[in-house]
């Protein structure tokens, strides 16, 4: 499949500032074509920043002589043909409270220039796409959150973009509408859409996203295929002890060398490659069994690269 | 990379259209609470001066019935207040709760088109308004047709010309309440001091020159020569100064606006 191996964006070495905060520092990625591209990151990492310098929505400063290409377009001097090529689902829904669900689509319609009967079909394909047929006559204020961000994604779809720009596309959304909507992603890509999703759950970037970009106050911590992250950045295994009676119990000479503490107040994880050391650890010291030995996921690496305390951003 | 063909963006013409049908959509959605009051202002207004105000004030103003007098000047402030809410509150509002202008602002549209878009539609809720103005002034045989259709025109140009100003106000404005200061301190001041309810010429000679700056006297002065048919040279000026009034307002409207919607 070679068309799946061609670069569509490319980024290098962008920042952006606002006042003395520095969004985004030194950041480059590329995104192939048709694939799904995942920025993972705290509150006020930078990741809506970057989405809003892809499409123009916020300028790169001029002084880091960084580039941005998408398809073939710079947003500093062709942020109309980058917008007419994309599809953007912000964090807010931004829908028209007074107009129902077709005659926001419709307005939408409009934007790109599309001819009444072509949009018609197409706004009817899209709302059965995204399981809103049945509301196409409802006002926004009777939608649930879910099918405000179905309707929300199913405007963003209007132009058949060949770029789907989705910024936390399900914060806030029960489990039935995020794999809906996660299913309907998967369904894009397979149509050739390239995705770029941000988001802050690991379980999200785990499903939908073929590279990962892990962000943390601006810069860019690593990058890579999320299991590709898991082997080369987390130990396999870890327990987590919940109670402080049981922490004390274990003591500094108890720890080898091949195990790594991770020390949260009233929360301890203990990280190593090798299972047999933890359950001997905790067959010793943890006899209360508050403690649960579990496989590692995206976010022991997620918060091994961000840390553990909030930060004046989020 | 690809690129090599352009992709076909909507032209400027289309792109301008589909913010103006965007507010249009909205604006006629509520067709009875929009479409009504238009017509039922200017009733009020000259119903009150036909039954009360009127017989106190038995001299001619302006050489016309005092009637005609307020009555035309009517035909631009209603312009003026409608530009001026829709381009404040209305902006503000679509700007900072609705979140409006985002959503638009990822579709092909740049912050220019956005603007002058939003400009345009003002402009045209002026004439809308305008017109039914006049259609009550001409029902009352206050005014005569059908010069006086060119009436609506010039609400147009006052409209275009507060919705820039207005504008340029909403982009310094950083909660709702500041706007009680343009409206009180600017809006209602020139209802008053431009000619509308009473000529300028009766005010004190320091204060004309004051009168002659704000926008509205100029837009009242062709407003009557048009519905008076006495058009001298000075309405060149007059043209002249709601010409430059809109281009420069709207220059620094678009640039200070483009600081806040795009960062």
């Amino acid at each position: 499949m070679d068309y799946m191996e061609k670069t569509v964006i490319s980024v290098r070495n962008i920042s952006k500032s606002f006042g003395k905060i520095q969004a985004v520092q030194d950041l480059s990625f590329t995104v192939e074509s048709g694939s799904c591209f995942g920025f993972l990151g705290p509150n006020g990492a930078g990741k809506t920043t970057v989405m809003k310098m892809l499409y123009g929505k916020c300028t790169r400063d001029k002084n880091c002589n960084g580039q941005m290409d998408i398809f073939g377009y710079d947003p500093a001097k062709n942020e109309l043909a980058i917008k007419y090529l994309s599809g953007v689902v912000q964090q807010e829904n931004n829908l028209d409270a007074e107009l129902n669900v077709i005659q926001n689509l419709m307005i939408y319609a409009k934007f790109y220039n599309i001819p009444f009967r072509v949009a018609k079909k197409r706004i009817e394909y899209l709302l059965d796409f995204l399981e809103l047929s049945e509301k196409s006559d409802s006002k926004i204020k009777n939608l649930s959150g879910g099918m405000k961000r179905r309707l929300v994604i199913a405007r963003s779809l209007l132009n058949s973009p060949r770029l789907l720009i989705l910024d936390e596309p399900t914060t806030g959304l029960d489990p039935q509408v995020r794999h809906l909507i996660w299913d309907k992603i998967r369904q894009l890509q397979k149509q050739e859409t390239t995705v770029l999703l941000t988001t802050h759950y690991m379980e999200e970037a785990f499903q939908l996203c073929g590279r990962l970009l892990i962000m943390h106050k601006g810069r860019m911590i690593m990058e890579g295929k999320p299991g590709d992250l898991l082997d080369k950045s987390i130990e396999k295994y870890v327990i987590e002890v919940l109670e402080t009676d049981s922490m004390n119990q274990i003591g500094d000479d108890a720890l080898l060398s091949r195990v790594r503490i991770d020390d949260a107040p009233n929360f301890l994880r203990y990280y190593s490659d090798d299972m047999d050391a933890l359950k001997s650890l905790a067959d010793s010291y943890l006899k209360g069994g508050n403690y649960l030995i579990r496989e590692t996921n995206l976010e022991d690496v997620f918060l091994k690269a961000t840390g553990r305390q909030l930060n004046d951003r989020q | 990379m690809t690129g090599s063909n352009p992709p076909k963006y909507p032209p400027l013409y289309r792109r301008l259209y589909s913010v103006w049908y965007r507010h249009m959509r909205v604006y006629t959605n509520n067709m009875v609470s929009n479409g009504f009051p238009p017509f039922l202002e200017p009733l009020i207004f000259l119903t009150a001066v036909g039954l009360g105000l009127g017989k106190y004030i038995t001299e001619p103003m302006g050489g016309v019935k005092y009637i005609e007098f307020l009555g035309t000047g009517l035909l631009v402030t209603t312009a003026m207040f409608t530009a001026a809410f829709e381009c404040s509150f209305g902006t503000f509002f679509r700007m900072e709760y609705e979140k409006v202008y985002d959503g638009m602002l990822a579709a092909p549209m740049t912050v220019n088109n956005l603007i002058v878009g939003e400009i345009i539609w003002a402009g045209s809720k002026g004439l809308f308004f305008s017109f039914a103005v006049l259609c009550v002034l001409s029902v009352f045989r206050i005014v005569d047709l059908p010069y006086s259709l060119l009436a609506p025109l010039v609400g147009f140009l006052t409209a275009v010309m507060f919705a820039a100003i207005s504008l340029l106000v909403t982009s310094f404005v950083k909660t709702m309440n500041h706007f009680n200061f343009y409206f009180t301190g600017f809006i209602s001041p020139m209802f008053f001091f431009s000619g509308v309810v009473f000529p300028i010429a009766s005010l004190p000679g320091y204060i004309r020159p004051l009168a002659e700056i704000v926008p509205l006297t100029h837009s009242v002065r062709l407003v009557r020569a048009v519905c008076t048919r006495n058009y001298r040279p000075i309405l060149l000026l007059d043209l002249l100064y709601i010409a430059v009034f809109i281009l420069v307002v709207g220059f620094f409207a678009i640039v200070r606006l483009r600081k806040r919607l795009v960062s």
